[in-house]
């Protein structure tokens, strides 16, 4: 490049660069300080939606309700590490910056611990949860006060190939030994394709996975507030997780891998016959474009012989800030974001799907979306991750002792007891 | 008085430079050390101090001694690898060839690259599935799956990353060596590999310190590279000093105890360039 043409460059690069400053000063000010005398409430929450005017659309419709108050949206990275980090420095620092915040399920219960979060209880009041799934209802509840509203809830779910279980004559796996026979036989007569795929690399989605073996064989983490970790159950449950790449081989070795991503285009390029992911999955499978278009089945996670089904909770609650400078006007909008009209229609824009029951039974959206009559019965049964303020280092055990029962280092016994013990560890250490 | 004040004033010149040190320096590491004294974790409500308990713990977690030797064989296996091809390359490229810029700028490209950015990359090379590793080997090895390969496909990620920072060092060194001796060398007779062994590598000696000390404190505290590729999987396997600290800070909310495991990594660089200073010393001498 020529001395001119680079000056010529960089200035057109620096008066580019001016006009994005003042266009985003401007819209700062368009956005910024609202009429004197009005109550703002921030909103903050993760990037969860696409086209962000469908929320506006309904914050308008709050702030027409309430005269003199503005919701001023704040949004955070997607990435639900970075929210975690930001809510706690900010919680922890009592800054007022934010009013209403959008947190994990997993959350609530060591923000409420620390102290962090208004009680809600007044906001759902105990006739009102009913109308709510119990997954997030347990979730949102901590020492018997509630500190969030549940928002969206999000579960595991089982795809599986209609159009090869018709081909070779199976039926849909009720019970895992099914899902592993039915993907062995397949597998035998359809090469190239793989039994089933899940999350298995050592992060929060293990912890997922591995929990919905060891509750569908009726197992769990903690009972009456102990550790109950190692039991023959759970021993059980989580010897056939590494069994399905052990003995049966239905799943590959490199799972050990494989986050969400990953295992969705193994299955969405038509390579495996079943998959375990939760419901975002449904929506790429229905793009015409997709490979697996048209062939997709999805239902329940399967069980063992003489358990129940169950689903990993996820998704989205709101809890109002403790530090909060409108305490009152922060939780009216919480009520009115989670009120059944508001999810109804953010699941019509979104395709999000409601904590609330009613929406499941609403002609309209279900016939928009089918596929939520399906997920009304996984949701009903769908479990949260275990309830503790020490969520976060409980689950970095889980990780590390799943993972090596997976990459097939550790028994399932030793890896239990282990994980037992430094569970124990962690909750005398911090009572 | 006036030579009182010439002396003084070299102080002067150096306090803007100080404080700014002190400020950006001095001041965290000494918060980090009084935080890893303390019981401080946002569950706990206010900080309380705590003595050497983060550490008598960490004395007693074995998933920090599994990180330490993580981080002790991560270390000297990829510094020991970048500095054997670093020197190699480096002594091929001294001599005067054609297209030597040319290969500059080949050599030089890995190094220029974001470490989050090749770390995607390799992690999508050593995919088991797709991957275009197992494609040419025409084999199936779970390279970032299973803990026998994980932490060597990380460390094979890094030489790769980081050889090139070697090569430019040494070369550096390379060209200040006087040509004379390799003359009168010549005129003796002495064969390729005593001018090596005699002449090049102990005129070298200071430099290939400087790389040494560099690559190993970079080496320990490594995080970005394995955290893309594996995250500390499969089962700890990959998990460095770094990475542990990490997870407790910023995941777990334990500043004390997360502290105490900062701590630990600076000590352990700190006594790796004590050591290289000692070793530097000898070797100047």
């Amino acid at each position: 490049m020529s001395p001119p043409r680079l000056a010529r460059c960089v200035s057109g690069c620096a008066r580019a660069l001016l006009l994005a400053w003042v266009a985003a000063l401007l819209a700062a000010c368009n956005a910024g300080p609202p009429a004197p005398g009005a109550t703002v409430i921030v909103f903050k929450h993760g990037k969860l939606f696409g086209d962000p005017a469908p929320l506006r659309a309904l914050l308008d419709e709050f702030e027409r309700h309430h005269p003199g108050t503005v919701v001023r949206e704040e949004t955070l990275p997607a990435a639900s590490d970075e929210q975690h980090q930001f809510y706690a420095i900010n919680l922890q620092a009592k800054s007022p910056a934010f009013d209403v915040l959008a947190v994990d399920v997993i959350w609530v219960a060591e923000f409420a611990h620390a102290g962090w979060l208004r009680e809600l209880t007044p906001q759902l009041p105990p006739h009102e949860r009913a109308a709510f799934f119990p997954g997030p209802i347990e979730a949102v509840t901590y020492r018997g006060r509630v500190y969030a509203v549940p928002w969206f809830v999000d579960a595991g779910l089982l795809y599986y190939r209609r159009d090869l279980l018709e081909k070779h004559g199976f039926a849909v796996p009720r019970t895992w030994e099914e899902l592993a026979r039915t993907a062995q036989a397949v597998m035998a007569r359809e090469p190239g394709i793989v039994g089933f795929v899940w999350q298995g690399k050592q992060y929060e989605g293990l912890v997922c996975n591995a929990l919905e073996y060891v509750w569908s064989n009726g197992g769990e983490v903690m009972s009456g507030g102990r550790i109950a970790l190692d039991s023959p159950r759970n021993r059980q449950a989580l010897a056939f997780m590494a069994d399905l790449v052990h003995r049966y081989g239905v799943t590959p070795a490199s799972v050990t891998t494989a986050t969400e991503e990953p295992s969705r285009h193994v299955f969405g390029q038509g390579r495996a016959l079943f998959l375990r992911n939760w419901p975002y999955a449904w929506r790429l499978f229905q793009d015409p474009r997709s490979q697996v278009h048209g062939k997709v089945g999805v239902t329940m996670l399967p069980r063992f012989e003489g358990g129940v089904p169950a689903a990993t909770l996820g998704g989205w609650q709101l809890a109002v800030n403790r530090s909060s400078r409108h305490p009152e006007a922060a939780a009216e909008l919480v009520r009115y974001l989670t009120s059944a009209p508001a999810q109804r229609q953010l699941a019509l824009a979104y395709g999000f799907q409601p904590a609330r029951i009613a929406p499941y039974r609403d002609p309209e959206l279900l016939a928009a979306q089918p596929f939520l009559a399906t997920l009304e019965r996984v949701f009903a049964e769908a479990r949260p991750r275990p309830v503790t303020p020490y969520y976060v280092r409980v689950s970095q055990v889980l990780q590390s002792e799943f993972s090596a029962i997976v990459a097939g280092l550790k028994t399932p016994g030793a890896a239990l007891a282990a994980a037992e013990r430094k569970l124990r560890e962690i909750l005398a250490d911090e009572t | 008085m006036k030579l009182e004040r010439e002396l003084d004033r070299p102080l002067w010149y150096l306090l803007p430079g100080g404080v700014l040190l002190a400020a950006v320096t001095l001041f965290p590491l000494a918060h980090v050390l009084w935080a890893s004294l303390e019981r401080r974790s946002v569950l706990h409500g206010p900080p309380r101090f705590v003595g050497l308990e983060n550490y008598l713990r960490l004395a007693a977690d074995e998933r920090f001694w599994n990180a330490l030797g993580n981080t002790v064989y991560f270390a000297a296996v990829s510094v020991a690898l970048e500095l054997l091809l670093g020197l190699a390359i480096a002594l091929m490229l001294a001599r005067a060839w054609r297209g030597r810029a040319l290969f500059y700028g080949v050599i030089l490209l890995p190094w220029a690259v974001p470490t989050a950015v090749s770390a995607r990359m390799w992690e999508w090379m050593y995919d088991a599935e797709i991957g275009v590793l197992n494609y040419l080997a025409g084999a199936h090895v779970n390279w970032l799956g299973s803990p026998a390969w994980a932490l060597n496909a990380a460390i094979a990620m890094d030489v790769w990353k980081s050889t090139p920072f070697v090569v430019l060092l040494l070369l550096a060194g390379l060209q200040g060596i006087p040509q004379d001796v390799y003359r009168a060398a010549a005129v003796d007779g002495a064969s390729g590999w005593s001018v090596l062994a005699r002449i090049t590598l102990p005129l070298l000696a200071p430099v290939i310190m400087v790389a040494l000390v560099f690559r190993t404190i970079d080496a320990f505290r490594v995080f970005d590279a394995i955290y893309v590729l594996t995250g500390g999987g499969p089962a700890d396997s990959t998990e460095t000093l770094s990475i542990y600290a990490y997870k407790a800070l910023f995941q777990g909310l334990e500043f004390g105890y997360g502290s105490a495991l900062a701590v630990s990594v600076f000590a352990c660089v700190g006594l790796a360039a004590l050591l290289y200073a000692r070793l530097m010393r000898e070797a100047l001498r």
